[in-house]
């Protein structure tokens, strides 16, 4: 017994109409009626509507004046991007299925599920999967699944739901379809209108040879069509390597907080994009198209010209997530912190798949701050404390030693998990060291010497002599490095200070001669 | 006319365990890595806050004891996080210490730093991060230094703030562990201990005449005098000592 084919066809009615609702969560696909205009803003014109739309009156070609009589029609103009979106969206649906996808047409999608029913189940519940998948994508679909794909794709555009066909019952079950459903040339479809010929059972019947006469080659493929006996090849979709979704705005955005609300529509759809091919992302791109107000007055002054009409921003994470709810909150942060000089007309979101990590924790080891929360933690304490110094170095973070003689030699990074799971295996025991708490930057100090040995010392207000000196302790370093070089004259010092003792590190930058306080053993 | 045993019963019918004693589970501990402080008070118990005070122009070994207690942590593969109020952490003596730095999320404060549309102070943004990471959860110690952090600024943090992380800290399996120089959070403090001033040991006898480059740090001899523990009655006559060596030594 050869392998059985098995062809699955997603289909989203007024697909136009629902790539443009997808962004616009106030209207309802099936309660409202939803009209979606295109051409020039002075001619716009209906180009697809929904079936409520349809039953006010509304058809495609209508100009925009007439559909405005009906007051209860929401009106959208056309975004390819949007259209762009949703078939990517659908086609991530597929691709959760199965590898073989094909972009059959604008919001049509065939996918080859053949040998996948013990992994998926029976066919009713793969079309239940499929809806499902859809919805969360905010795309309402029919499902058909067939031995062909062409009989799959007819019935998707036909019958609304999930329709399963039983291989050798295609022209059956197809039989009540109209013959518009093929999508025939138009003077194909006037011949057939004159025969009388209005659905697949009647065009199934025709002789093949006077229909071959009349019709040519054309007629046949029409007819096998209607019969479900054509089988071909899927051409696959490659698939996207990044998820983006966008919304253009009505009116200009100002404030951040409206401003979450879109971008957690945008980053739950390319979160539910990437879950549908388990797939995350540790990398995120936001866009946004700002409104430039150009003011009159500054024309006449070439420097203050108008602000750049895109603003950028880019959130790498240390570990892959699909938590739309984490992305949102990182990404109201930044933003927080590096905000939009203009009010915000377009947003785009997009998102470079990764793979999904899991980790399992040791029954025995002690808990560990979840990477994802750490990293909203962190996002907030960069918007408390800052996100660098002077030295451009990060002000939160894991601290790693530079393997460099130079003073403060080290650097702050972010969280890695490669890094964390890596983590030094000390194997001896710790005992206390007296460690040096560091001034950031040095202290300047003035110090009296005697025999070129420090005295006394004066320095943050302070004054008094020197119990003890120990050094000096020269070090230098990067001399092949002008910019880079340093030169120190190191001596420990012991100070009376009032109520004890106070043992500091001092230095002496050459050739300056300068003394500054490093900092204090402690 | 009520008894007091039916009053008893009304207001436990009404509100239970309102009468009853609270029994708590006992407290877990990390130990500090200094034999004596540990043999004294059984280390730095978790869900407590601890203050470590010295007035901050003086060597006294608070930040050896700190660095010796997330040592300990790090090594038993706890994550500590350090709140810098003075950004005065040091990487280098720290990983000589034993802490393993990867384990270490280190918040750099200092600078006046942009948040919103208003500016905080070093102060200000050391508690409004301890703040943060006290409700990420996850760590088991969360350490903040006010060590360089002048003391009429630390007796001007009202009770009621360290009151407030107490009660935080009793539900976390955390140690709280806050370096300043006065001990502000007075009774919401589950340990106090203040460090003496060092004294600092050379390597040779300290003469005038002696060469200074022929000397050098050997050790800082610290002394630890118990101010307040809830884990364990300390003994007024037993002050810990210990001596941290230099990273050289």
């Amino acid at each position: 017994m050869g392998l059985i084919m098995l062809f699955a066809c997603i289909h989203v009615p007024d697909f136009p109409v629902q790539a443009a609702l997808r962004v616009d969560s106030a209207v309802s696909f099936k309660a409202d009626a939803v009209a979606v205009l295109e051409g020039p803003e002075s001619l716009l014109k209906v180009f697809a509507c929904n079936g409520a739309a349809r039953r006010a009156g509304i058809s495609p070609g209508m100009a925009k004046t007439q559909v405005e009589a009906c007051p209860q029609v929401v009106l959208h103009k056309r975004v390819v991007e949007h259209e762009e979106t949703a078939q990517s969206a659908l086609l991530d649906c597929g691709y959760g299925f199965s590898p073989r996808v094909e972009s059959t047409s604008p919001g049509t999608i065939t996918i080859d599920l053949s040998g996948t029913e013990r992994l998926l189940g029976a066919q009713t519940k793969i079309g239940e999967q499929l809806v499902r998948r859809a919805e969360a994508c905010r795309l309402e679909v029919n499902v058909a699944l067939a031995a062909n794909p062409d009989a799959a794709l007819h019935a998707a555009r036909g019958f609304t739901g999930i329709t399963v066909i039983a291989p050798g019952k295609e022209a059956r079950r197809l039989a009540c379809l109209p013959v518009e459903v093929l999508q025939p040339p138009a003077e194909l479809l006037d011949a057939l209108d004159s025969w009388g010929i209005r659905d697949f059972q009647s065009l199934a019947a025709l002789p093949v040879i006077p229909l071959t006469q009349r019709l040519g080659q054309q007629g046949l493929h029409l007819q096998r069509l209607a019969r479900g006996e054509v089988q071909r090849e899927l051409v696959p979709a490659e698939p996207a390597a990044a998820f983006r979704e966008s919304m253009e705005l009505e009116e200009p955005v100002e404030l951040l907080e409206p401003l979450a609300f879109v971008l957690n529509r945008l980053l739950e759809q390319v979160t539910a994009r990437l879950a549908a091919r388990s797939l995350a992302t540790d990398h995120v791109h936001v866009e946004l198209g700002l409104e430039a107000h150009v003011d009159r007055l500054l024309r006449a002054e070439p420097a203050l010209a108008a602000p750049a009409l895109k603003y950028q921003r880019t959130l790498k994470l240390p570990v892959p997530t699909q938590d739309a709810k984490v992305l949102l909150k990182l990404l109201q942060l930044d933003l927080a912190a590096h905000p939009p000089q203009a009010p915000v007309k377009k947003i785009a979101v997009e998102a470079f798949p990764a793979r999904v990590r899991f980790g399992q924790a040791g029954l025995f080891q002690p808990l560990a701050p979840e990477p994802a929360k750490l990293e909203i933690t962190m996002a907030r304490l960069r918007a408390t404390v800052g996100e660098k110094d002077q030295e451009g170095r990060a002000r939160v973070g894991f601290p790693a030693v530079l393997d460099s003689h130079k003073p403060q030699s080290f650097q702050v990074l972010p969280l890695n998990a490669e890094r964390e799971a890596a983590g030094k295996c000390i194997t001896t025991t710790p005992k206390p060291r007296c460690v040096v708490r560091v001034f950031r930057p040095p202290l300047a100090a003035t110090v009296e010497l005697n025999c070129d040995v420090p005295v006394a010392i004066a320095f943050s207000g302070w004054k008094g002599k020197i119990k003890t000196a120990s050094g000096p302790w020269r070090s230098n370093g990067a001399w092949w490095d002008k910019a880079e070089e340093w030169k120190h004259e190191e001596w420990d010092v012991e100070l009376s200070i009032t109520g004890g003792t106070g043992v500091y590190r001092i230095f002496r930058e050459l050739p300056s001669e300068r003394w500054f306080v490093e900092g204090m053993y402690d | 006319m009520a008894s007091i045993a039916v009053i008893r019963t009304q207001i436990e019918h009404r509100l239970p365990g309102a009468l009853s004693v609270r029994r708590h589970a006992p407290l877990e501990t990390f130990p500090t890595g200094i034999a004596a402080l540990d043999q004294q008070i059984g280390g730095v118990a978790q869900s407590m806050l601890t203050q470590i005070c010295m007035p901050k122009e003086i060597s006294s070994g608070k930040s050896a004891m700190l660095n010796s207690l997330m040592a300990q942590l790090t090594r038993r593969e706890h994550f500590c996080a350090l709140v810098d109020a003075s950004d005065c952490f040091d990487p280098i003596s720290a990983e000589v210490a034993g802490v393993d730095l990867s384990r270490v999320l280190w918040v750099r404060c200092g600078e006046w730093a942009r948040y919103g549309e208003k500016k905080l102070k070093p102060l200000e943004q050391a508690f409004k991060a301890a703040d943060i990471l006290v409700q990420n959860g996850g760590f088991g110690l969360i350490a903040v230094d006010l060590g360089n952090i002048d003391e009429r600024h630390i007796r001007k943090i009202p009770l009621t703030t360290w009151f407030r992380f107490a009660r935080v800290i009793e539900k976390m399996p955390a140690a709280l562990v806050f370096l300043a120089t006065y001990p502000a959070a007075q009774s919401c403090a589950g340990m106090t201990l203040h460090m003496k001033s060092a004294t600092p040991f050379w390597s040779r006898s300290v003469r005038a005449s002696a060469q200074p480059h022929v000397r050098t740090l050997a050790e800082l001899g610290c002394e630890v005098e118990i101010g307040r523990s809830r884990l364990r009655k300390p003994v007024e006559s037993a002050r810990p000592k210990f001596t941290a060596a230099p990273v050289w030594a």
